[in-house]
């Protein structure tokens, strides 16, 4: 259980990384505070992201132990629940490519 | 922009063919003389690796003793068909080619941009876009066909006096299934690449393999999801029947 976390905690810090990538993108943007506020607008999607992912597999993991039965439902609800909060993380990272 | 080589390949074979095709949908290509782009390039090479994968499965298939890639594809087959049943409910096997096609080919376009000299079609904005919305016509006529035109009544909500509040918070919310659809698979193949590329550039060995790693495990998840919610979308256009 605490190697599964540890596990989604690197995961999830590493899914925060493209926030490097846009430091490597110099073409000639228009306006340094646009970039910044993308950075941080980043930040905190990945940050919130991250919470919420959080308490869904906590959810998860204890209903799974709880009623072992059902594993294979919870996990199909798990996957969509996080896939659908990790696109919204995913929109705020487009909309950071599109400010440049 | 850096071709690759497959695109030049089709691009001085083929490019009279492509030309014709594009003019006559009114649609002409941005450089005449190479009218073939990248992901268009790399999707036709997937259609055609599935055609030619699956004439193989068709002419070895056997009851007595069945190969390897006719297990791989009872396997394959048997996911979907429990999932369609499971989320769509009794009428979900009848949409199982379509699902099915889905997730095979969203899976091997994805997985295409690991292999070198070729990329993912979607890691660009279009392919993504094109799968959402044969999606979203596909739930919307499946709906259509199952319950006629009683498929709009829908939209009005639980109640009739709640109406006008609900026909357009369902329409807002009907345009943005196929937009976030969109974004989800894009972004996710399109920021893998550059996690990948950044971690490659700074540093140089060993660690970029782990993303790699990541980027094919994102790329069986985004498959699998982009099926699921195709199901889950089917299933609530079907559902109202009784």
């Amino acid at each position: 259980m605490k190697n599964k976390l540890m596990m989604l905690v690197v995961t999830l810090t590493v899914l925060a990384s493209p926030i490097f990538a846009q430091e490597a993108n110099n073409a000639g943007a228009a306006d340094a505070n646009r970039r910044a506020a993308a950075y941080i607008a980043m930040g905190i999607a990945a940050g919130l992201c991250g919470l919420g992912q959080g308490r869904a597999t906590a959810s998860a993991a204890e209903a799974m132990a709880r009623n072992p039965g059902a594993v294979a439902a919870i996990r199909v609800a798990l996957i969509l629940g996080l896939v659908l909060i990790e696109s919204l993380a995913l929109y705020t990272l487009v909309i950071t490519f599109i400010a440049r | 922009m850096h071709e690759l080589w497959i695109t030049n390949l089709f691009n001085r074979a083929l490019s009279g063919p492509a030309n014709a095709v594009l003019d006559g949908v009114h649609f002409p290509a941005q450089d005449h003389a190479n009218p073939w782009t990248d992901w268009m390039v790399c999707e036709v090479v997937v259609v055609l690796f599935i055609v030619v994968l699956f004439a193989l499965l068709r002419s070895r298939l056997s009851v007595d003793k069945p190969g390897k890639l006719q297990h791989v594809m009872e396997l394959t087959y048997e996911f979907v068909h429990a999932s369609a049943e499971e989320v769509v409910g009794h009428d979900g096997p009848r949409y199982v080619a379509f699902f099915g096609t889905l997730f095979i080919f969203i899976l091997l376009m994805n997985v295409l941009g690991l292999v070198p000299g070729f990329e993912s079609p979607t890691a660009y904005t279009m392919v993504p876009l094109g799968l959402a919305v044969v999606t979203f016509f596909f739930y919307h006529g499946t709906g259509l066909r199952a319950n006629g035109a009683g498929y709009f009544k829908q939209f009005l909500g639980p109640m009739l006096a709640l109406a006008p509040l609900m026909i357009p918070i369902e329409i807002i919310s009907h345009f943005a299934r196929p937009l976030s659809l969109t974004i989800r698979l894009y972004a996710n193949m399109f920021a893998g690449e550059k996690v990948y590329l950044t971690f490659l550039m700074l540093t140089k060995l060993l660690v970029p393999v782990v993303f790699i790693g990541l980027h094919l495990f994102v790329a069986f998840l985004q498959a699998y999801i982009f099926m699921l919610l195709a199901m889950v979308y089917v299933g609530g256009a079907v559902s109202h029947e009784h």
